[in-house]
């Protein structure tokens, strides 16, 4: 019923590349993530637990 | 500070006191401002059922009250619980004293003296016309630089840790600091014509998008990203548990940064906003369910093994809770941002619902597990009253559930009998528009009901506060840690300019190419993405080099990883207005032109502004039966590109006015000004009395017709003498016409703009394309 189109040419590859982009960003992060050694990922979790005299 | 002893292998002992002096004044002053907030939120939802809570005075309208009350839920009380929040654990998670003591103070007295300002600028009717958005800009200006002084100490601390890593909530922070910044500063541009005036420099569809851009982050940036660290500090240490999973937090933090920027424009859709962004908006949109609810679960799953504590200790139950409505808010929202579930959710109270389940529920309810939990040992004494915790916890958890479920009653009625149809969707089933704001009558009241018994869970909580604090000396915590040589630091450079970026970068240029560009480019797009792959291997093969060293150095690293993050969060912003204010604004009218408004109109559409008429009624009739039927031929695209700022609004609880021009007399406006009940029975709209006796303030009017000059509004020069015999002129037709109705008034009175700029309301010159282009190249 209604139009509402409003595209100049190279406004239509927007929308593809910030998929490829954050596709990109989502799998490299999950691959780093993956690879990250235990010890490291155990010694960060517990940063907040270190207590001090308010703990 | 003072050493204790030394070990080479570890570094020097030191002991390090905590400055909590200013997590106890942001504590405090969240609690007071988040009262006031609340309080005037429970005063304009008895309005909403009671008109007569107007009491016919200018300042307390629900009007300007409105912005009064969302200004001081996110910015007074979320604002100041956020930075009681960062202040006491990025000391403690990076082993190092707050930097400045100075800077602390200025960053808290700098912040309440904001505050004051807008509680009295904003009930005087000085206000920008954008919500959440609202200050003047003088204002403004000093949240840009109080923010700079908070960033500043923030970035200083970090500099002087003791901690070479940093803990995700830390991140949250920095996207938080950077973002909100960003966002707004951008919305904000504005040119100023007095000191409590301005114009912002964007306008129609550009300020549309940039508004929302900003109002949407603003949830984002403000209202979650700093609550979600605070979540990822605070409930490890009230459930004496890690985090359930710290490689989902990492994954949370970068999808829930990049995703969350591109989202503004669900809260435009099916409007005149160009298709391809409603779609990116709606998209990204639906994406951000994984990570929220990523989130959600890391939360809740922190509480493994802990759930039998819910039961007697109050900070774990408000955080449970809390962390459950942010698993509510954001599987919403998505929805919500899907179009044609938009298309009957918008404009209605579903989004009143949705704002409150995630405002009372995630943020009021992290902020009182916070405050439950840092009392006792910001003052050294048990909890005064853990039974009034709990009451404090009742008491808002079912306010918020009869609250939102007024307003979701409320909004679903609305949705469907103001888009209702019969006669095969050619006649309104309810064409009295007032048909839909009598039926949810009762739900307003069951709102305040609900507001009322949520503000008095704060208040128990203020009481439970005071009394854990009175006569108790305060502490500040303080703790031995090893100071460790000073890693060598990455710096920007190292940061960026290395191979995993470069080959990384590559590869996404050439995949974008090859997915978006035409035959040609797209096939040699491939051919570089093979090459850079085969580069990538064979450089790893011949170095021996591991590329996640750099990795993990970027997380110990804050000035690059600020810099990536400021990257994240840019991308999706400038893809989004890059093109919007680019776009050949007179080639793109879709067939209409806005006519700009006469002085005198301009003169009413502030004075309309002033009112925050925005606040219940939209100028943006959407591409739905129900609303063209209703209101008329839907808004096109050039029908509001000299609107600054724009009007399209975000709630009708009364009609859409973008065709109101010409649709009734003038003393139609003049009696429903005066009375509303007088030609609309059953109206919740308050008087408006002091338009009558009032005076237009035409002196203003060519420092504002400058500046318009300046922002692109086609206006042609005219001296002071001519605006006002044009203003003249204008108000006495209007004046000479109203008294032929029996509606006598002197011309010079502000109903007499305000009029005149209603009946201007959809007034456009239809334009070709030849035409617009001819006007492009003026």
């Amino acid at each position: 019923m209604f139009h509402r189109i409003l595209v100049e040419e190279w406004q239509r590859a927007l929308s593809v590349m910030s998929i490829c982009i954050f596709l990109s960003v989502f799998l490299i992060n999950l691959i780093r993530v993956r690879r990250m050694s235990q010890a490291s990922i155990t010694q960060l979790s517990k940063l907040p637990l270190e207590a001090d005299d308010h703990a | 500070m003072s050493i204790a002893t030394a070990a080479p292998e570890l570094g020097v002992k030191t002991r390090i006191e905590y400055d909590d002096a200013p997590v106890r004044q942001f504590m405090i002053a969240s609690i007071g401002w988040g009262i006031i907030g609340m309080l005037v939120g429970v005063l304009i939802a008895t309005q909403m059922g009671v008109w007569q809570a107007n009491f016919k005075t200018s300042w307390l309208t629900f009007g300007r009250l409105r912005p009064l009350h969302t200004n001081a839920v996110i910015f007074a009380f979320v604002g100041n619980m956020m930075f009681a929040g960062i202040y006491y654990s990025t000391q403690r998670l990076v082993k190092a004293r707050t930097a400045s003591r100075l800077l602390s103070q200025i960053h808290f007295w700098g912040w309440q003296a904001i505050i004051v300002a807008a509680v009295i600028t904003l009930p005087l009717g000085l206000t920008r016309g954008k919500e959440y958005a609202e200050l003047i800009w003088p204002i403004d200006i000093a949240v840009a630089l109080i923010w700079v002084i908070f960033a500043v100490n923030f970035f200083w601390t970090l500099a002087r840790r003791n901690e070479p890593s940093l803990y995700v909530a830390i991140w949250f922070y920095i996207a938080t600091i950077i973002t909100v910044a960003m966002l707004y500063i951008i919305n904000h541009l504005s040119i100023p014509t007095s000191w409590t005036h301005s114009y912002p420099i964007f306008g129609g569809v550009q300020d549309a998008l940039v508004q929302w851009w900003y109002g949407h982050n603003a949830v984002a940036f403000f209202l979650t990203t700093p609550i979600l660290g605070i979540m990822y500090y605070f409930l490890p240490k009230a459930a004496e548990r890690p985090v359930y999973s710290y490689r989902l937090s990492i994954v949370h933090f970068w999808s829930l940064v990049f995703i969350y920027i591109w989202a503004g424009p669900h809260h435009l859709l099916n409007t005149s906003l160009p298709g391809w962004l409603q779609s990116l908006g709606m998209v990204f949109s639906l994406m951000l369910w994984a990570p929220s609810w990523g989130g959600m679960l890391n939360g809740l799953l922190t509480l493994r093994g802990a759930w039998d504590k819910l039961r007697t200790d109050p900070v774990l139950k408000f955080f449970a809770a809390g962390i459950t409505f942010y698993g509510m808010a954001t599987l919403e929202g998505p929805l919500l941002s899907i179009k044609s579930v938009n298309a009957f959710s918008h404009y209605t109270d579903w989004g009143i619902a949705h704002v409150h389940g995630a405002a009372l529920g995630w943020n009021g309810f992290m902020a009182a597990g916070m405050f439950y939990w840092l009392a006792p040992r910001l003052w050294g004494r048990r909890l005064h009253s853990v039974a009034a915790a709990n009451m404090h916890f009742w008491l808002g958890t079912v306010g918020i559930l009869i609250y939102t479920a007024a307003m979701y009653v409320s909004g679903i009625t609305q949705g469907i009998m103001l888009g209702a149809t019969k006669e095969a969707g050619t006649v309104l089933s309810y064409p009295n528009f007032l048909d839909a704001v009598t039926s949810t009558r009762i739900l307003m009241h069951l709102r305040a009901l609900g507001g009322l018994m949520y503000l008095a869970g704060f208040i128990i909580l203020a009481w439970n506060i005071w009394r854990t604090a009175r006569g108790a000396q305060a502490v500040n915590g303080s703790i031995e840690v090893y100071v460790p040589e000073k890693p060598a630091t990455m710096g920007l450079g190292g940061g960026f300019f290395n191979a995993p970026v470069i080959y990384t970068t590559l590869l996404l240029v050439f995949l974008s190419g090859w997915a978006a560009l035409p035959t040609l480019p797209s096939g040699l797009s491939i051919v570089g993405l093979v090459a850079t792959a085969m580069a990538m291997s064979m450089h790893k093969e011949f170095t021996k080099t591991s590329w996640s060293a750099w990795y993990e150095r970027l997380l110990e690293n804050a000035l690059p990883f600020t810099a990536l993050t400021t990257v994240a969060v840019f991308i999706g912003g400038l893809v989004q207005i890059i093109p919007t204010v680019m776009i050949s604004t007179a080639n793109n009218v879709e067939g209409m032109r806005q006519i700009p408004y006469t002085p005198l109109e301009l003169a009413g559409r502030d004075i309309y502004i002033r009112e925050g008429c925005y606040n219940c009624h939209s100028q943006q009739i959407r591409t739905l039966v129900g609303d063209v039927l209703r209101y008329g031929d839907y808004s096109k695209l050039g029908e509001s590109i000299y609107d600054h700022p724009f009007q399209w609004g975000s709630k009708r609880t009364g009609p859409d006015l973008a065709r109101e021009g010409g649709k009734y007399p003038n003393s139609w406006h003049f009696f429903h000004m005066r009375d509303p009940r007088q030609i609309s029975p059953g109206s919740t709209m308050p008087d408006y009395p002091w338009l009558f006796r009032d005076k237009t303030e035409i002196a203003a009017l060519p420092n504002k017709l400058a500046v318009q000059r300046r922002i692109g509004v086609p206006y042609k020069m005219m001296t002071d003498a001519e605006i006002q015999e044009a203003c003249a002129t204008q108000a006495g037709l209007i004046a000479d016409d109203l008294k032929n109705a029996g509606a006598e008034v002197p011309p010079e009175r502000e109903i007499i703009a305000l009029i005149s700029y209603l009946q201007k309301l959809g007034k456009s010159e239809k334009v070709t394309p030849i035409e617009s282009m001819q006007a492009a190249a003026k």
